[in-house]
C-alpha cells in the first residue's frame, strides 16, 4: 500500500516491544514505524552468515526471519485476532513444545480432503444414529516401491514445511496482541493496493470476521447477519442495513485498506461510531471518517489515543 | 463457475465457525458440528471443481490452527519475569494499556490439529500390480471388433477329491481388455465345510474349447474372499467366437452361447437428454445417498427409521443448507433450481431435521425417489434377507458423461442385492465428497423391478481390471427373487438411459 496524502497505514500506531527467548535469556524485539527491530542484534545479517557456517542462530534472529516470511501471508489474517476481546493465548512454552513435537499430527480437518475412507472431520458415528455410509471400497494393485518412496518423501517434506509454518505462527502469536495487530496490518497493507481473484476471498473473509464483531457492538446485530464485499474506486465504500428480524442484514462494502488503516490501528469503533476511513493519520491524534448509524453520511472526527500496544481511541 | 465466490463462501463460513471458540468459555472443546459443516462444504466445492483441494486444505488448516490457539484448557502458569511495559507471552501483563492485563497462556493443545498436509495427488492410473504390468486397456487395438456382452445363466457343478461345488456363469464379456465370465460359486470342502475361498475353485482344471476346437483355460480375477467375481478366458478368443464348451472336473460339459446374435433380442436402450448443473448433480447424489443409507444403520435403527422423530439421520444432514448456499455462491447451482426443494422433501420424508435447506420442500420428486420414500414410510426398511441367487443379465449402455457401462450380472448374496458393471471412462479420484460420496462412480443408477418398485444402486466397490473398471453396486432395497425383469435407469449430467432386461435366475444347490 503506497503512502497516500493521509499518511502511511501504520502512522496511527505507536511502537511496541516484547521479550523473546534468545540464547540463555530474554531479549527485546521492537516494532517501530512498520519495521521489526532487534535492539540486541544490531548486525543480524552477520549473525545469519555465522549461522549458515554452523553457528547457532539467535532466537531474536529466528523470530525476525519468521516475521519476514509472513508479512504478506494471508493466513495471518485467518489465524490472528479478530479484536481485543479475541484472546489468543500462546506462549513461548507452546513454541518450545511444538518444536519438540514431530511433524506428525492427529489429522484435524485435513484428513477429510485426503481421500481417506470414511468421513474424517465429522463426529465419530460408531455405527450409531446417522452413521455415515460405508465408504466405497477401492481395490487396486499395490503401488510400485519407487512411487511409494517418492510419495513418502513428498509427504515428509510437506509435513516438515507444515511444522515450520506452525512454529512460525506460534512464535509470532507469542509476541502478544500488539504485535499480532501490527503483523495483520502489514499483511493487509501488502495486499490492499490491488487485490485480485487470489487474494480477494481472504480479504473479504478477514474484514467480515472483524467487522461482524464490531457491528455487533455498534448495532447489536448478529455477526452472522453481516455481509461484506470489497469496495474499489473512489470514496470510502458503502453500508446499508436491510430487512428486519431474522432477515436483517448489514451489507458493507469497504476497501481492503480498511483492515490496515482502520482496524489494525484499533480505530474501527471509536466513540460509538464506525470508522470507515482515516483522513489524517497520526499518533496520538488523527482525523477519521465515521458513521453514526447505517444510512448516515460519514463525518470527520478528530480522535486521540491512549494505551500503547493496542491503542484505544476516543473522540 | 465462480471460483472466487466459492472460496469466499468457504472462508466466510470458516469465520463464522471460529466465533464459537472466540466466545466460548476457555477449555470448552470446539463443537464438532462446526468442523463437520465446514468439511462438508469444502468437499462439495471441490467435488464440483469450484475450489482446488489445496486451497480448501489451506483454509481448513488455518481454521484448525486458529481454533487451537484459542483453546486454553489448562490453568495459567505463572509467567517468568520480564520488563514492565512489554507485551507478549513473556510479559507480566501481556498487552498493556487500555486492553488491560491478559492472562498467561497455557499450553496450546493441538488435539485436533494436524500439520497442513496437502491431499496426495492420486495417480492418473493405478500402478502395476503384483502380477506385473497391467495389460493395455481399452486403447489396445482391436480394430472393428465390437464389445460383446452375453447373458449366460448356466450352472456348472464340479467335484474333485476334496472339493465340490458349483460355478454359476452370469455373463460373458469380450472387450478390448479381454474376455471374461462374471461368475458366482459355491465351494464345499470335506475338511472345512464352513469356509470358501475363490482359490479353492479348481478353475485351472476346467476344460474349455470353442466352436473351432481351440482350447482355453480360466484364470480367476476376482476381488477377494467373495463368492462372486470374474474369471478370464485365456488366451483371448477370436472376435467371431460362437460358443464355448466348458467341462468341470467331475461334472458334465455345458455349452455357452457366446454370440449375442444367437440369443433373443433385447430392447434397445432409450437415451434422453438432461441438463443438470454440477451443483444439481451433486445434490442428486446427496439425496440418493440419503435414500440409501439404511445398509449403514444397525438393524434396530433401520426398523425404527420412519417412526423416529427427530430422525436418526439429522446429524448426517447438518450442513446441507450450507452446501446449497456454497454451490449457489460458486454459480454451479441456479437459485431457480428445483433440486434443493426436492432434497428438502427427501429430508422431510425421511424425518431428517437440521439440514438448513431454506427452499420449501418440493413434492414433485423423481419417481425412483418417491418409490424409496414409500419403502421407508411403509416402515419396512429392514426387509427379510433375500435368499442367495444369481441372475444372468448382460447389456451395454450408451455413453453417459464419457462413461460407458455394461451390466455383467446381478446377484443376491449375504442378504443384499448387488449388480456388477464393467465401466470404461471412470477417472480415478482421490477426493471424498460430502456423506462420504466417492467420485469414482459419478452416475446415478436405478433399477425398477417388474412390480414397479425402484432400487437404488449404491457404489460399493470399484476395481481396475486391465484399463477397465469392475464396479459393484449394492441395490437398496434388495431385489426379490420373484423379479423376472428389470428396467435399468442410469443418468449422468447430460443424459439418461433406460433399458429393459429379462432376468434368468439361478440358485445355489
Amino acid at each position: 500500500m503506497t503512502d497516500g496524502p493521509n499518511g502511511r497505514w501504520f502512522d496511527c500506531l505507536p511502537s511496541c516491544q516484547a521479550q523473546v527467548p534468545c540464547g540463555a535469556g530474554w531479549h527485546p524485539v521492537r516494532w517501530e514505524a512498520g519495521q521489526l527491530r532487534l535492539p540486541e542484534h544490531p548486525d543480524a545479517e552477520a549473525e545469519l552468515v555465522l549461522a549458515a557456517l554452523g553457528g547457532e542462530k539467535a532466537g531474536c534472529v529466528r523470530l525476525a526471519e519468521a516475521w519476514g516470511r509472513h508479512t504478506s501471508d494471508l493466513s495471518v489474517l485467518a489465524i490472528g485476532p479478530r479484536g481485543p476481546a479475541d484472546e489468543i493465548a500462546v506462549g513461548w512454552d507452546d513454541v518450545a513444545a511444538a518444536e519438540q513435537a514431530g511433524p506428525g499430527g492427529s489429522g484435524g480437518f485435513l484428513s477429510g480432503l485426503s481421500g481417506a475412507p470414511g468421513l474424517p472431520g465429522l463426529p465419530r458415528w460408531a455405527g450409531g444414529p446417522g452413521s455415515p455410509p460405508a465408504p466405497l471400497r477401492r481395490l487396486a494393485s499395490p503401488p510400485q516401491a519407487g512411487g511409494l518412496r517418492a510419495r513418502q518423501q513428498q509427504g515428509s517434506a510437506e509435513a516438515e514445511q507444515a511444522r515450520r509454518r506452525r512454529l512460525d505462527m506460534l512464535s509470532l502469536l507469542s509476541l502478544g496482541y500488539g504485535f499480532q495487530l501490527r503483523l495483520a496490518g502489514q499483511v493487509a497493507a501488502a495486499h490492499a493496493e490491488a487485490p485480485d481473484a487470489t487474494t480477494r476471498p481472504a480479504l473479504v473473509a478477514a474484514i467480515t470476521g472483524r467487522l461482524a464483531l464490531i457491528a455487533e457492538q455498534w448495532l447489536g446485530i448478529d455477526p452472522g447477519q453481516v455481509a461484506v464485499s470489497l469496495h474499489s474506486g473512489p470514496g470510502w465504500g458503502q453500508l446499508e442495513l436491510a430487512g428486519a428480524g431474522d432477515k436483517r442484514q448489514l451489507r458493507v462494502a469497504l476497501p481492503a485498506s480498511w483492515l490496515a488503516r482502520v482496524w489494525a490501528c484499533g480505530l474501527a469503533l471509536t466513540g460509538g461510531q464506525l470508522v470507515v476511513a482515516v483522513e489524517r493519520a497520526g499518533w496520538p491524534r488523527a482525523r477519521v471518517l465515521a458513521l453514526r448509524a447505517p444510512g448516515a453520511d460519514p463525518v470527520p472526527l478528530d480522535v486521540h489515543a491512549r494505551g500503547a500496544d493496542a491503542p484505544h481511541w476516543d473522540v | 463457475m465462480n471460483r472466487e465466490g466459492a472460496e469466499t463462501y468457504l472462508r466466510v463460513l470458516a469465520e463464522s465457525q471460529l466465533r464459537g471458540p472466540m466466545t466460548a468459555a476457555r477449555g470448552q472443546p470446539w463443537p464438532l458440528a462446526g468442523s463437520a459443516k465446514l468439511t462438508m462444504v469444502s468437499q462439495a466445492l471441490t467435488a464440483v471443481h469450484a475450489l482446488e483441494g489445496e486451497v480448501a486444505a489451506d483454509i481448513l488448516a488455518d481454521l484448525d490452527l486458529a481454533v487451537s490457539v484459542r483453546q486454553r484448557p489448562e490453568s495459567p502458569i505463572p509467567p517468568p519475569s520480564a520488563p514492565a511495559g512489554t507485551t507478549g507471552a513473556t510479559g507480566t501483563t501481556g498487552a498493556t494499556g487500555a486492553t488491560g492485563a491478559r492472562p498467561r497462556p497455557g499450553r496450546v493443545r493441538f488435539a485436533r490439529t494436524g500439520p497442513m498436509i496437502r491431499p496426495p495427488a492420486w495417480p492418473s492410473a493405478f500402478p502395476a500390480g503384483a502380477r506385473g504390468p497391467e495389460r493395455p486397456g481399452p486403447e489396445r487395438p482391436r480394430p472393428g471388433a465390437p464389445d460383446r456382452f452375453v447373458p449366460v445363466g448356466l450352472r456348472i457343478p464340479y467335484r474333485d477329491e476334496v472339493l465340490s461345488g458349483e460355478v454359476f456363469l452370469m455373463s460373458f464379456a469380450h472387450t478390448a481388455s479381454g474376455a471374461r465370465f462374471a461368475v458366482a460359486w459355491r465351494v464345499h470342502s470335506s475338511f472345512d465345510p464352513d469356509r470358501a475361498y475363490p482359490g479353492m475353485v479348481p478353475f485351472g482344471d476346467f476344460a474349455v474349447t470353442d466352436d473351432r476346437g481351440r482350447r482355453y483355460h480360466l484364470d480367476f480375477a476376482g476381488e477377494g474372499p467373495d463368492l462372486y467375481g470374474e474369471v478370464e478366458l485365456r488366451p483371448e478368443p477370436p472376435d467371431d467366437l460362437r460358443w464355448l464348451d466348458i467341462s468341470a472336473p467331475g461334472g458334465r460339459s455345458v455349452r455357452v452361447e457366446a454370440d449375442p446374435a444367437a440369443l433373443a433380442a433385447v430392447a434397445e436402450p432409450e437415451v434422453s437428454p438432461l441438463t443438470l448443473s454440477p451443483g444439481e448433480q451433486l445434490l442428486i447424489t446427496l439425496a440418493e445417498r440419503l435414500l440409501t443409507v439404511t445398509p449403514d444403520l444397525p438393524p434396530d435403527l433401520r426398523r425404527q427409521l420412519s417412526a423416529m422423530s427427530p430422525g436418526p439421520l439429522h446429524i448426517m444432514a447438518a450442513g446441507i443448507g450450507d452446501v446449497i448456499a456454497a454451490l449457489q455462491a460458486a454459480d454451479v447451482l441456479s437459485p431457480l433450481s428445483p433440486v434443493p426443494g426436492q432434497l428438502a422433501a427427501v429430508c422431510a420424508g425421511m424425518r431428517v431435521s437440521g439440514h438448513g435447506i431454506t427452499a420449501p420442500p418440493a413434492y414433485d420428486l423423481p419417481e425412483p425417489w418417491l418409490s424409496l420414500l414409500a419403502f421407508y414410510q411403509r416402515r419396512k426398511p429392514d426387509t427379510p434377507p433375500v435368499p442367495d441367487g444369481y441372475a444372468a443379465v448382460a447389456a451395454a449402455l450408451p455413453e453417459l458423461d464419457g462413461i460407458r457401462l455394461a451390466l455383467l450380472g446381478l446377484l443376491n448374496a449375504d442378504g443384499s442385492s448387488w449388480i456388477k458393471l464393467l465401466a470404461r471412462g471412470l477417472v480415478p479420484e482421490s477426493r471424498t465428497g460430502p456423506f462420504g460420496i466417492d467420485y469414482y462412480f459419478p452416475l446415478s443408477f436405478w433399477i425398477r423391478d417388474n412390480g414397479g418398485r425402484w432400487h437404488a444402486g449404491r457404489p460399493a466397490l470399484v476395481r481396475q481390471a486391465h484399463g477397465e473398471w469392475v464396479v459393484k453396486l449394492q441395490l437398496v432395497p434388495p431385489l426379490a427373487r420373484s423379479t423376472t425383469s428389470i428396467e435399468v435407469l442410469a443418468a449422468g449430467s447430460s443424459a439418461q438411459v433406460r433399458v429393459r432386461l429379462p432376468l434368468r435366475w439361478g440358485y445355489p444347490q
